[in-house]
């Protein structure tokens, strides 16, 4: 029984470490990207992603306990909410005029309403 | 009667894993609850479609199959950004293309838009006003009807055959 919660703390800290380099390097893209669209797409993405391996890592530490799945329950949330976010600051923002970075090649839906 | 219960299923799943002890007890009391929130959601619900216990059943081997698709769709695409961010020197053409769908649905059309916002290198920023059209950025835009042809074919089949 014993080496069973080893294997399952040693797996919690690993999953934690692999989310916390994720977070990192989406925050790591939010300074280095060029303009809002791409910084969006650091941000969400990983930063889900990010998040769900923490929430992960404390299910694996303290098993099926109203606590384990709670922190379930919050990663999947934030699977259902990010992308919706990201699609409200992205339309938001192309709708004010805020412009592409200058390496972008195209735009499709800047004719679309005026 | 039957529509409200059948609604107030995941209500009362939720409830259980919101509260964290998952038990008949906890399941009964969201039920109960459950219909006091549809109530006033009622025009989001399909009340006027004909549902049944089998129809909605049926569908939930699909929907893991999506949900397995996804959570690997996230891992490649964070795996793809985080190279980007990376390099050294970034060297990105990105680009806002448009991508003609099929769904016809308000619940297909909103599980496909945030499937391409957790999918590789796309973030999906608007709908058309007649909802045939979606505007997705990407962060690699240089073939544009390559990513129609993977949006369509990868992703749109499986949201199709979860959730219409």
């Amino acid at each position: 029984m014993s080496e069973i919660s080893t294997v399952l703390d040693i797996l919690s800290n690993i999953v934690l470490i692999i989310g916390l380099i994720f977070v990192f390097l989406g925050m790591l893209g939010l300074l280095r990207l060029p303009d809002v669209y791409n910084r969006m797409h650091a941000t969400t993405k990983i930063g889900t992603l990010g998040a769900f391996c923490v929430m992960l890592s404390i299910l694996l530490k303290v098993g099926f306990t109203p606590m384990g799945v709670k922190a379930l329950t919050v990663g999947l949330f934030l699977l259902l909410t990010a992308p919706i976010a990201a699609h409200m600051i992205g339309r938001a923002a192309h709708r004010h005029g805020v412009k592409l970075c200058k390496e972008s090649i195209i735009d499709e839906y800047g004719k679309s309403y005026k | 009667m039957k529509r409200y219960l059948l609604y107030s299923i995941p209500l009362a799943l939720l409830w259980c894993f919101v509260h964290g002890d998952v038990t008949i007890l906890n399941f009964l009391f969201g039920l109960v609850l459950g219909p006091f929130v549809i109530r006033p959601f009622k025009s989001l619900y399909k009340f006027d479609k004909e549902v049944s216990f089998k129809d909605a059943t049926a569908r939930i081997p699909k929907e893991i199959k999506y949900f397995v698709i996804l959570i690997i769709e996230i891992a490649k695409a964070s795996i793809a950004v985080g190279k980007v961010v990376i390099q050294p020197k970034i060297d990105i053409k990105p680009g806002i293309i448009a991508v003609p769908i099929d769904s016809k649905t308000n619940l297909g059309i909103t599980a496909i838009a945030n499937t391409i916002t957790l999918t590789p290198g796309t973030l999906t920023l608007d709908v058309s006003d007649d909802r045939s059209v979606l505007y997705v950025h990407c962060i690699d835009a240089s073939d544009p009807d390559d990513i129609r042809e993977s949006i369509r074919n990868d992703l749109e089949k499986y949201t199709l055959e979860a959730f219409e």
